[in-house]
């Protein structure tokens, strides 16, 4: 047994052999290892880089199906025991955590304090801050609060030869040397393994509202209008997120187009603005506001809409995901494109994108037939626009077919070369990143 | 002289020979940037005006092995833009048009060689802004400005230059022109992170997208005089504390504040002050007014001598000329200093200025502190006198020394001017060998040859290293 | 620890500048090397070469002090290719004094490089023989007079001889203004103030200026003495000495400045009020040019105190606001030695916005020099040529008039409103003031 080395280190509950079935995500392995130090981290992977295992890392397994062509490697390397908060500087507004705790817990410690970290994935429960900083997943609230790369001051790796890295620090404002972090913020576990993360906090807003609007006619030209006059407008939304019909229907009972707009400030300004909304709001369109627990309450459900990926053997496995990057106000575009698609292709799919950031992403459930299509289509339309496409949940067998990645750019040698220096025996997540990094 | 050798002519060729220097007496003004203390002359200094040109000078000098180093508009403050002797400079000026704004998708694509205030003011008109805001904005470049991640005094709330940059277009160490970024999130590494901040080692950068912001619908400024520096440094603490964001908050001491009094650009502060805060907010106006009563309300608490809130748009612009051109204002009370750029959690503020003023004592030096509180940004000024032997020695040794204390309660040894040359050994203090190792292995993918701004950034290695793997082990 | 200094120590170096009155060490010291002087430069802005900017030119200065580098031709071109336009004054954050480092600077040039052939000459000819001399450049307006009245402008015009001139001498000539008679020659030494008197002044009435410009000497006199001044034209007065010192003929300049201190001093004034920016700025900077003067750096230093533009005059003194209307639209241009020079930006508005009936219209960066500065335009026509280019890109399109403070400028903006096919007239600031007045005789009774 290969890992018999690494049996004695461990505690026995901490190696186990995966058992034989099948996973439909792929990305498996035979064995699994629950390490619970930064030390035994280095160890795996030492032992691995020197025998030439191939190793999987895995958070709470939400971007299992997230890239890769491989049914399973050597070891899946979970870091689900690798959890808790390290430090926490109130006054600094700065936290470090392990890469294994969820953002539900890391979320439910700060609320405590009055602060928060402004990353709204899916599914906060199951993601792990790691896996959501090396998925780099987002939610609609990026618009205002930026994105991992954003909020990401600090890390701890672990490289493929067991050594220790640091990179950037605990402080906001860092400029010594190259900004590293940014290097493994959605590399997809391909460079190292995060061990500690550093991450820029913000104080709860004291207020919150969230106003939903509708658009009775389906008119995304109308959006589009009403999303620039915001835009160029002074009020200061949180998110300016476009739901496609179906998925306005499934969160909100209405099967229209909507346009999500939250607002998290002190009452006044929250007041305020949603009063703007009113003043300005179009012709034909309906509104309707919910505040504080009720706005917390919306998002806990859109925060479910996607395939999970933790739960292996539900018929959610069969969905696929898409993630749509396009200029900001052609989100809105990319939605009822999607929705349209769907319509047409006769398969089910909700879509949100958002207007002020670029980010979209489409739900599809469907038979193969139709899923391959819907994917080659979504990405045509966007790479006509100068933006791409990326299938970030499917089906093993539907990633063997479809480039999940797209193209290569045409400086992927540089891509490669981080690749190769950084992991130069391609140890971790084989073949999981575009162009087969 | 040189007007024969080959390579001026050949970079003629492609420029013009009216945009390629190479008389001595030309090219001592180019033997240092910001950062004054070390100063040797480049071979040549080149001005192309195009990508393709830029594409065409690399390449010669990429072929003919000829170190280079890229340069906006040379006010830099770590010598980042400085040669260490002989390499041809590289001159992004006459790249300085604003190419392009995107009203819609909230996006401007510029030149490197644009200035950063200008960009502001072009879009200005239609309530716009560029948030980034070095002090030096009147006169710094966005292309310098990628190179070293700039920040300023507003990146508390907004974020430095990384945060605002979306795309770039490059020319790489061989010449060859990419293109990276232009919609978030593109797949692959994030190339244009790492880019942000690399201070021209990786790649020169031709082309920018950037964001732009819409105006705030309102902002005020309060400016806050104290009678200690810990009274201050609390007052910084609790406003965080608060949960208020300000969009800016600056400190200086009395040494600064006699400088910038001194300066161009006075207020008429008070004498004898011992602190003062700039705080700035900005957002909604319906919510501004309660974060004003409630940073009034906790400076009293800490003591404040006196706060007053700027009455018109002119009291804050003066407000703000003052503060910003507080480092040469220096030039106003000493004929040289160097500036440090340490950053420290925020709450060890006052403990660290503590161990500055013994710093600054045991040296016989002045310190003034110029800083971005809010994000725990420290600029400690060392005045010193250049023209008295070893007097500049000994400012070297002293920002080191202020570098180490930063370095010792968590903190980095610089916040947004970079290593360039002065901090390289610095590194040290913050990095293990293994750590630096790690970066210049990204840098030898983009630069194999260290001939883009060679020898910059990093530490020589050391010998303890050399050693370790000599011996093996590890 | 390594610390990494690599500067050029002044202990181990010997200066090039070997004449007396050198650039002054402490103010080019003071430049900390931060750069923020360098967008305010239309030299750099031009060239983008930062020996071109101000604070290369500090830095060379420097060098050559540090005897790192010679006093030669590769110095020279820098020196001398500033405009000297004080805007990076104006920029700076630790107040470096540009303007004198640069006109040091030059004073040590040309001793060591004087000009050869027929810069010489023109030079000599001009700086030496003509502008000292009230007398001669009289003549020589009388000159341009005949050449203007005789119809010699209109043959030479017609028979296209300009045009085997220079284009910058051609537009120059082209926007001449017609030659009137001096205000010294046709105003008494003493001109009584209307009413009561307020104060006794003196008025600089400039070389140039009051053989091209002697209209607006006229309007400055008739404005002074309605608002109750009475206004002494000292005879023994000279060429104020500022191109010279531009031009780096420290000597002569440092010769005039004496004339002139005692010829002002004599005339036992309050004020002595000056209406051409760059006269009032050499003036009040006589003290720096004479500090090494045993005898007159005192008297230089009382003599500055005196010196005030005529705006300012009128702003700090008192004037009575013009009830008589012009109805135009009017833009400002910042002279260089008002605004930068001299610190003065808001009383020549406030003088524009008082005349009931104008308009005022800003433009943007009305302190980014013309070009003109001095002679500026002559010696160095393709980048002050570019400079104004820049220049008239700002003036606003829908303006009648475009007003400021300085002759030169005015002649250069002319140059640049035929050079663009503007429509737009120069005007002196206190013409347009002068002419309100005259407007209330008009519709008064």
């Amino acid at each position: 047994m290969v890992l018999t080395a690494l049996d004695q280190l461990f505690a026995e509950e901490q190696i186990q052999v995966v058992p034989g079935e099948f996973h439909p995500l792929g990305n498996n392995g035979q064995w699994i290892a629950y390490p619970d130090s930064e030390k035994q981290i280095s160890t795996i992977l030492q032992y691995a880089n020197e025998h030439g295992l191939k190793v999987v890392p895995m958070g709470g397994g939400t971007k299992r199906g997230f890239g890769g062509t491989e049914e399973q490697a050597d070891l899946l390397l979970s870091l689900s025991r690798h959890r808790g908060i390290v430090e926490y500087s109130k006054g600094d507004l700065t936290i470090t955590v392990k890469a294994g705790t969820t953002m539900k817990e890391i979320g439910d410690y700060l609320k405590m304090n009055k602060q928060m970290l402004p990353i709204d994935p899916a599914w906060p429960e199951f993601a792990t801050i790691g896996g959501v900083v090396a998925a780099n997943d987002s939610g609609p609230k990026r618009l205002r609060y930026g994105s991992a790369r954003d909020l990401l001051i600090g890390l701890r790796l672990i490289y493929p030869n067991g050594q220790v890295i640091r990179t950037g620090g605990k402080v906001v404002k860092n400029v010594a040397g190259y900004d590293m972090n940014k290097l493994f913020v959605g590399s997809m576990g391909t460079l190292a393994v995060i061990s500690e993360l550093t991450l820029k906090l913000r104080p709860c807003p004291a207020y919150k509202s969230l106003a939903i609007l509708a658009f009775p006619d389906g008119d995304w030209q109308a959006i589009r209008s009403f999303a620039t006059a915001i835009l160029d407008s002074q009020i200061e939304p949180v998110s300016l997120e476009v739901l496609s019909p179906s998925l306005n229907e499934r969160l909100h009972g209405m099967r229209e187009y909507g346009l999500v707009i939250a607002f998290e400030d002190v009452e006044k300004a929250v007041q305020y603005q949603v009063e703007w909304l009113k003043r300005h709001l179009p012709k034909n369109a309906s509104l309707s506001v919910l505040s504080q627990d009720e706005a917390d309450l919306w998002w806990d459900r859109f925060a479910r809409i996607s395939p999970k990926g933790a739960h292996p053997g539900s018929a959610e496995d069969q969905e696929i995901g898409l993630k749509v990057g396009s200029k900001n106000l052609d989100a809105i575009e990319v939605v009822s494109f999607c929705h349209q698609l769907g319509q047409e292709l006769q398969a089910e799919v909700i879509v949100h994108g958002g207007a002020g950031h670029g980010i979209s992403r489409a739900y599809v459930k469907g038979e193969e037939s139709k899923l391959l299509p819907f994917v080659q289509a979504v990405r045509s339309h966007a790479e006509s626009r100068g933006g791409y496409a990326v299938v970030q949940h499917a089906p093993l067998s539907l990633r063997q077919k479809v480039d999940v990645w797209g193209e290569k750019p045409a400086y992927f040698p540089l891509l490669e070369g981080i690749k190769r220096t950084v992991d130069p025996h391609s140890v971790l997540n084989p073949k999981r990143f575009i162009g087969g990094i | 002289m040189q007007a024969q050798d080959a390579l001026i002519r050949e970079l003629a060729v492609i420029v013009g020979t009216g945009s390629v220097l190479y008389r001595e007496e030309d090219l001592i003004s180019y033997e240092c940037d910001g950062y004054v203390i070390h100063k040797q002359p480049p071979r040549a200094v080149v001005f192309p005006a195009t990508t393709e040109e830029v594409s065409q000078v690399v390449k010669l000098l990429h072929r003919r092995k000829i170190p280079f180093i890229p340069r906006g508009a040379g006010t830099g403050l770590s010598g980042g833009a400085a040669p260490l002797g002989g390499e041809v400079i590289i001159s992004l000026v006459k790249m300085k048009k604003l190419l392009h704004v995107d009203w819609e998708n909230r996006l401007a694509v510029v030149q490197p060689g644009f200035v950063n205030l200008k960009l502001t003011n072009s879009v200005a008109s239609k309530g716009y802004y560029y948030a980034p805001d070095p002090s030096s904005q009147y006169a710094c470049t966005i292309g310098g400005n990628v190179a070293e991640n700039a920040g300023g005094a507003h990146c508390l709330k907004y974020g430095v230059t990384t945060n605002h940059v979306l795309g770039m277009e490059l020319v790489l160490a061989n010449g060859e022109i990419v293109e990276i970024g232009g919609v978030p999130d593109a797949p692959g590494y994030d190339l244009m992170g790492l880019l942000t901040g690399s201070e021209g080692t990786l790649a020169i950068v031709t082309k920018i997208t950037v964001r732009i912001l819409k105006n705030p619908e309102d902002k005020k400024t309060v400016l806050a005089y104290f009678d200690s520096v810990e009274d201050a440094s609390h007052a910084v603490s609790d406003i965080i504390a608060i949960g208020i964001v300000p969009a800016a908050l600056e400190m200086m001491d009395k040494t600064a504040i006699e400088g910038v009094e001194a300066g161009n650009y006075p207020v008429g502060h008070p004498p004898g002050l011992q602190a003062l805060l700039l705080i700035e907010v900005d957002g909604i106006s319906a919510g501004i007014e309660d974060q004003i009563e409630e940073i009034l309300k906790v400076c009293k608490q800490r003591n404040v001598i006196q706060v007053k809130v700027a009455e018109n748009e002119q009291e804050r612009a003066q407000w703000w000329a003052n503060r910003k051109t507080a480092f040469p204002a220096m030039g106003a009370i000493s004929p040289d200093y160097l500036v440090q750029d340490g950053v420290i959690p925020r709450s060890r503020l006052p403990e660290v200025l503590e161990k500055v003023e013994e710093i600054s004592k045991r040296s016989g030096l002045r310190i003034a502190n110029v800083f971005h509180a809010g994000d725990g940004n420290l600029h400690p000024l060392i005045l010193f006198d250049a023209r008295k032997p070893g007097e500049t020695e000994l400012a070297a040794r002293v920002g080191s020394e202020v570098l180490k204390v930063c370095a010792d309660v968590g903190g980095s040894i610089t916040g947004e001017h970079g290593v360039g040359i002065e901090k390289q050994e610095e590194m040290r203090f913050i990095f293990t060998e293994e750590e630096i190792q790690a970066q210049t292995q990204i840098r030898s993918v983009f630069n194999p040859e260290n001939l883009l701004n060679p020898d910059k950034l990093f530490p020589k290695p050391s010998r303890c290293a050399e050693v370790r793997k000599a011996v093996g082990h590890l | 620890m390594s610390i990494q200094v690599k500067d050029y120590p002044e202990s181990q170096t010997k200066s090039n500048y070997l004449w007396e009155d050198p650039p002054d060490e402490d103010k080019f010291s003071a430049c900390v090397h931060c750069g923020m002087c360098l967008e305010s430069c239309p030299t750099y802005l031009e060239t983008g070469h930062e020996h071109q900017s101000p604070r290369g030119r500090v830095h060379l200065i420097k060098a050559v002090a540090q005897g790192r580098i010679e006093l030669n031709a590769g110095f020279e071109d820098p020196i001398f290719t500033c405009l000297d336009c004080r805007a990076c004054e104006t920029a700076c954050p630790s107040g470096v004094k540009v303007g004198s480092l640069i006109e040091q600077a030059r004073g040590q040039i040309r001793k060591s490089i004087p000009l050869t052939g027929w810069k010489a000459a023109v030079s000599k000819f001009f700086l030496r023989g003509v502008f000292p001399h009230p007398h001669r450049l009289h003549t020589l307006g009388n000159l341009i007079k005949l050449y203007q009245k005789s119809g010699m402008q209109t043959l030479a015009r017609g028979m296209g001889l300009l045009k085997m001139m220079p284009q910058h001498l051609q537009n120059m000539e082209a926007v001449m203004p017609e030659v009137k008679v001096p205000v010294r020659k046709k105003y008494p030494e003493v001109a009584p103030a209307e009413g009561r008197r307020k104060m006794r002044v003196a008025l600089l009435t400039g070389c140039v200026m009051d053989v091209m410009f002697g209209d607006i000497n006229e309007a400055t006199i008739r404005v002074l003495v309605r608002n109750g001044y009475e206004v002494v034209i000292p005879r023994n007065q000279r060429c104020c000495g500022a191109l010279h010192v531009h031009a780096g003929d420290r000597d002569e300049g440092k010769r005039l400045a004496r004339q002139n201190i005692d010829a002002f001093l004599a005339a036992g004034v309050d004020k002595i009020v000056v209406n051409a920016a760059g006269c009032g700025c050499a003036l009040k900077e006589y003290p720096e040019l004479l500090h090494s003067d045993p005898e007159y750096g005192q008297k230089a230093v009382e003599f500055a105190g005196k010196i005030e533009d005529v705006a300012v005059f009128l702003m700090n003194h008192g004037y009575q606001k013009p009830q008589g209307t012009v109805r135009t639209r009017v833009t400002y241009h910042d002279a260089c030695h008002l605004a930068h020079g001299q610190g003065v930006r808001r009383e020549p508005r406030e003088l524009l916005r008082d005349i009931p009936g104008v308009e005022m219209v800003e433009m943007p960066y009305a302190d980014r020099c013309c070009g003109s500065a001095g002679i500026y335009n002559i010696t160095n026509p393709d980048m002050a040529g570019k400079v104004l280019d820049e220049k008239m890109s700002y003036v606003p399109e829908d303006v009648e008039l475009i007003s400021m403070g300085n002759p030169g400028c005015m002649l250069q903006m002319a140059i640049g409103v035929r050079k663009h096919g503007r429509s737009a007239k120069v005007v002196h600031t206190i013409q347009l003031l002068d002419r309100a007045y005259q407007a209330e005789g008009e519709s008064g009774k």
